[in-house]
């Protein structure tokens, strides 16, 4: 995402998104024309039950400083049923084990976005990066 | 064979239990005996520094522990420049081990806990690893390296024995690949892990439920266990799942859950993540529309010590406890 030097450091945040609705909540934004920071590379998975916290791992270890996950809202919109309730379940145990591992759980969040709340999507998508400009950097010490 | 082999056997951050897995080869270590040159173990017998630089070569050196001082360090790099095979014995020298564990902490805290706080220590001078003691002996404890390091962050292995420590049939099984190696009968492929190739759960012989639900996470001292169960069909938590086979089940057979001394499975990616994917989507999926967002979440949040639970013995192989100690 650019040439950055020490002072010029921007957030870089992955998302996943389910795709039947925080992805179609991202292209309606979109297609609305929400203005929200590029700081947000988005990757569509098939269902938010099926991101594996090795994804989110994986994401850090290649210098992520946040991780957004986007799924269907609970109880009953996931395409798949139950999928929401297993992205719920795994986002909670894995904030509490970024917490002993020294990395601030906010780096981790967690959102229910509908197809039909582009303005939603814009709005987690500011707050979120903001939220991680004032974390700063992943990395170089226990937070 | 008429030539014996030159065998060295290195510590790093021990306990010892490496070594009395050697010991407790019982009568086949009379065998090995009549094969090998034990050259340098310093655990056994009175070898020193100095006997490392006089040492010309090495046939094997098994590496046990971890890398924890400067010093380990050293010698560690010394013998491997002089080893013509190289392994790393045991879940420390694999994987980090139980004493990774510390990395969950920074080196500050660790050292002063350790040597200035804890109530078991008596230290009037507050004199920490790395400074030099003004004593008689002239001794001086080694300084800390910034994290526990596994020993193939420093040099090549070519055969890894996890274990916490090895059991007995996967040395004497290391012990025969060697030996056919040094005699030209086999080939030691760099990297070759002497267990399994699937996971503990593979071979278990607990019974198992079609579905496994889990409605409240319970500890191994709250709760009377089933021996003929699945533990996380009851509650406990049991590493089996990500845990690579080829130990012999010794705990599951005493009644304890797997603890992942073996490390992990093949193509697992990082054990700790891959155990909160497999182990939180299994709470209260009964009831899930029934209870709110947060009660479910806090439900998840149950396990105790999440960290040292997953990463018991593979808190070295983390990849996120790299990148919070990256400078």
């Amino acid at each position: 995402m650019g040439i950055e030097t020490e002072d010029s450091w921007e957030p870089k945040i992955i998302a996943f998104l389910c795709k039947y609705c925080a992805s179609a909540g991202a292209d309606l934004a979109g297609v609305s024309r929400f203005k929200y920071p590029a700081n947000i590379l988005p990757i569509t998975v098939p269902c938010s039950g099926s991101i594996d916290m090795q994804f989110v791992v994986r994401a850090f270890e290649m210098g992520a400083d946040g991780v957004l996950i986007g799924g269907c809202h609970t109880p009953s919109d996931c395409h798949f049923l139950r999928g929401n309730f297993k992205a719920l379940k795994r986002v909670a145990l894995m904030k509490k084990m970024l917490e002993q591992i020294g990395i601030d759980p906010r780096r981790l969040r967690l959102e229910w976005i509908s197809a039909t709340e582009g303005k939603k999507f814009a709005e987690v998508a500011k707050e979120f990066v903001e939220e991680i400009r004032k974390l700063g950097p992943l990395g170089g010490g226990h937070e | 064979m008429n030539k014996k082999l030159r065998i060295a056997i290195v510590p790093g951050e021990v306990c010892g239990g490496c070594d009395m897995a050697f010991v407790d080869l019982h009568r086949n270590l009379i065998d090995l005996l009549g094969a090998v040159d034990i050259v340098f173990w310093p655990i056994a017998t009175d070898f020193k520094e100095e006997d490392v630089e006089a040492l010309d070569s090495i046939d094997i050196v098994f590496f046990q522990g971890s890398i924890r001082t400067e010093k380990h360090r050293e010698i560690i790099e010394k013998v491997a420049e002089k080893a013509k095979i190289k392994v790393a014995f045991g879940a420390c020298a694999c994987f980090g081990g139980v004493p990774s564990l510390a990395d969950l902490y920074a080196l500050g805290e660790v050292i002063e806990e350790v040597y200035l706080k804890s109530p078991s220590t008596e230290n009037e001078g507050g004199i920490i690893p790395g400074e030099t003691v003004d004593n008689p002996y002239g001794i001086l404890a080694p300084k800390l390296v910034d994290m526990n390091y596994k020993v193939d962050d420093f040099v090549d292995i070519d055969i890894y024995i996890p274990g916490c420590p090895p059991p007995k049939e996967r040395i004497l099984e290391a012990v025969d690949i060697l030996v056919r190696y040094f005699e030209g009968r086999a080939d030691v492929e760099k990297g070759t892990v002497i267990a399994g190739s699937r996971t503990l759960c593979d071979e278990c012989p607990r019974e198992k439920p079609e579905k496994i639900v889990i409605d409240k996470f319970k500890r191994i001292h709250e709760v009377k266990i089933d021996p003929n169960k699945c533990f996380l069909a009851q509650g406990i938590v049991c590493l089996g799942i990500v845990t690579r086979n080829g130990c012999g089940l010794p705990c599951i057979k005493a009644n304890m859950p797997c603890r992942g001394c073996m490390g992990p499975a093949p193509n697992v990616y990082d054990v700790g993540a891959k155990l909160v994917s497999a182990i939180a989507s299994l709470v209260e999926i009964e009831n899930e529309p029934k209870l709110s967002d947060e009660e479910i979440a806090t439900k998840a949040r149950t396990i105790v010590d999440p960290a040292g639970l997953f990463y018991r013995f593979t808190l070295g192989l983390s990849r996120l406890i790299r990148v919070v100690k990256k400078k």
